[in-house]
């Protein structure tokens, strides 16, 4: 399959560059709930100074309301050095992100299929997904994050006709597009 | 000094932040969940009993409008605009929003029409769009509206609703399902049809056999511009509606002697004029 075969090179990739390219990358595993990126997302990630690079893997079991399926992921993440103390706990509040998520099921099409004429649709499988994160240092190899995010589609409305949030969603509108989620990821 | 301020505003952050999470955002696990938060206020059954019993308190009009709107995908603040205004308009009986409500079928794309939707005033009544069936549309769409083809009378006359997006769907549209829906069209004022996509240009045989089968007018949307045409040597009006973008609605005024159809802003509306064309084209 395209997907698992593109998820093999990004990996490789990744591995070459840490390995080779940075001494000071750190390498972690974080594991995410909710704001769109799976019921579990379990990613591996690489840092370099405030700079994260993430590749993932979610999955969504049947639920009522919604279809078993497998979600890719490659997502940046910028991390602002600033942090406050609590209670000896390092808690870094201005980290900001973007990603590509990639669903696999049969509903969704990466490639258009052939029934359509050419350009009918752009690919129904991707979303950019914008992101924010508030996270707490727990122990020295162990961080805990709120995840807050928003859709393309939801990024593009807001910006578009910002009227229609504000008057029909609470926190300036930003209710009617964000979700949430939270994760933890741990240093090796 | 009593307080630490340093760490009492980043306490005070973090509530917030926690705070705001917790009540003011869905925990969403992907962006193609399929339980769009939409009342029943904006399902097919809901408006059809509303247009009901709307009917029973009025009675018989000599004249009545009907609002067309299509493909609010993308531009809900539009769409509300639009509905506020019809909201207006006291001779408007009920709305028709002829498709493409989402872009790309996501739940969030629904609930942001929804919210729009249960601001009318009147009965309103979608149909299913090409976009609308994108991703997990579809299974949206049954949840929300319900079926993909139904149909409604009121004051005499009856609607259809028709399903009539060939690359999302196969067999559409339901030709034998259209034929029994028309049949007693002569005890009828009029029978209309409305459905996303006009009569495609290598399908244009479905305007002859819907003349056929009796109907009198056809409501679409799709082009994002608005349209009036009839096959010359057929002769059944298709009146294509714009996108909410552009800003623009049909309105539909039947009486007894007929029916007129208009072009419409919110700054005013012109007579919609019907072009011949041929099918060839």
């Amino acid at each position: 399959m395209a997907i698992g075969r593109a998820v093999v090179l990004i990996l490789s990739l990744f591995g070459a560059i840490n390995v080779s390219a940075f001494d000071d990358v750190e390498d972690y595993l974080d594991l995410q709930s909710g704001s769109l990126m799976g019921l579990a997302h379990a990613s591996y990630g690489a840092r370099l100074d405030s700079h994260n690079l993430m590749i993932g893997i979610g999955y969504v079991p049947e639920l009522s309301y919604h279809k078993e399926m497998l979600l890719y992921s490659l997502r940046y993440r910028y991390e602002n050095p600033t942090s406050w103390d609590i209670k000896g706990m390092a808690f870094t509040p201005f980290n900001f992100g973007v990603g590509v998520l990639i669903g696999d099921h049969p509903d969704l099409f990466v490639q258009l299929p052939e029934r359509y004429p050419d350009g009918y649709y752009t690919p129904s499988a991707f979303r950019i997904i914008f992101n924010y994160q508030a996270a707490l240092q727990v122990t020295p190899q162990l961080q805990a994050y709120f995840d807050m995010s928003i859709m393309d589609v939801g990024f593009i409305g807001y910006i578009r006709e910002p009227d229609f949030y504000h008057d029909n969603y609470d926190y300036l509108g930003l209710e009617g597009i964000m979700n949430w989620g939270f994760g933890a990821r741990y240093v090796f | 000094m009593f307080f630490d301020v340093k760490k009492l505003k980043a306490k005070f952050i973090a509530l917030l932040i926690f705070v705001f999470v917790l009540s003011g955002c869905d925990y969403e696990v992907s962006p193609w969940s399929l339980d769009a938060d939409c009342s029943d206020e904006v399902s097919i059954a809901r408006n059809i009993e509303r247009l009901k019993a709307y009917e029973q308190k009025v009675g018989t009009r000599s004249e009545y409008q009907v609002a067309i709107i299509s493909d609010p995908q993308q531009y809900p603040g539009s769409f509300e605009k639009l509905i506020k205004h019809v909201n207006t308009l006291p001779e408007v009986d009920f709305i028709l929003l002829t498709g493409d409500l989402a872009d790309t079928g996501t739940k969030a794309e629904y609930e942001w029409v929804c919210k729009v939707m249960e601001k009318a005033k009147q009965p309103i009544f979608a149909v299913i769009g090409n976009h609308d069936a994108l991703a997990f549309g579809k299974d949206i769409w049954a949840r929300v509206f319900g079926p993909e083809d139904y149909s409604f009378t009121y004051q005499n006359s009856k609607f259809i609703a028709y399903n009539d997006n060939k690359y999302e769907f196969t067999n559409v549209p339901d030709r034998d399902w259209l034929a029994a829906e028309a049949a007693g069209d002569a005890e009828r004022d009029y029978t209309m049809v409305f459905s996303h996509i006009p009569p495609w240009d290598f399908d244009l045989t479905l305007s002859q056999e819907l003349k056929d089968l009796g109907v009198d007018l056809g409501v679409h949307g799709h082009e994002h511009s608005f349209d009036y045409w009839q096959i010359t040597d057929v002769q059944l009006p298709h009146y294509v509606v714009t996108s909410t973008k552009k800003k623009g609605f049909g309105l539909l005024t039947i009486n007894p002697a007929g029916y007129t159809l208009e072009n419409c802003t919110t700054s005013g509306c012109t007579v919609a004029q019907l072009r011949n064309r041929n099918a060839a084209l």
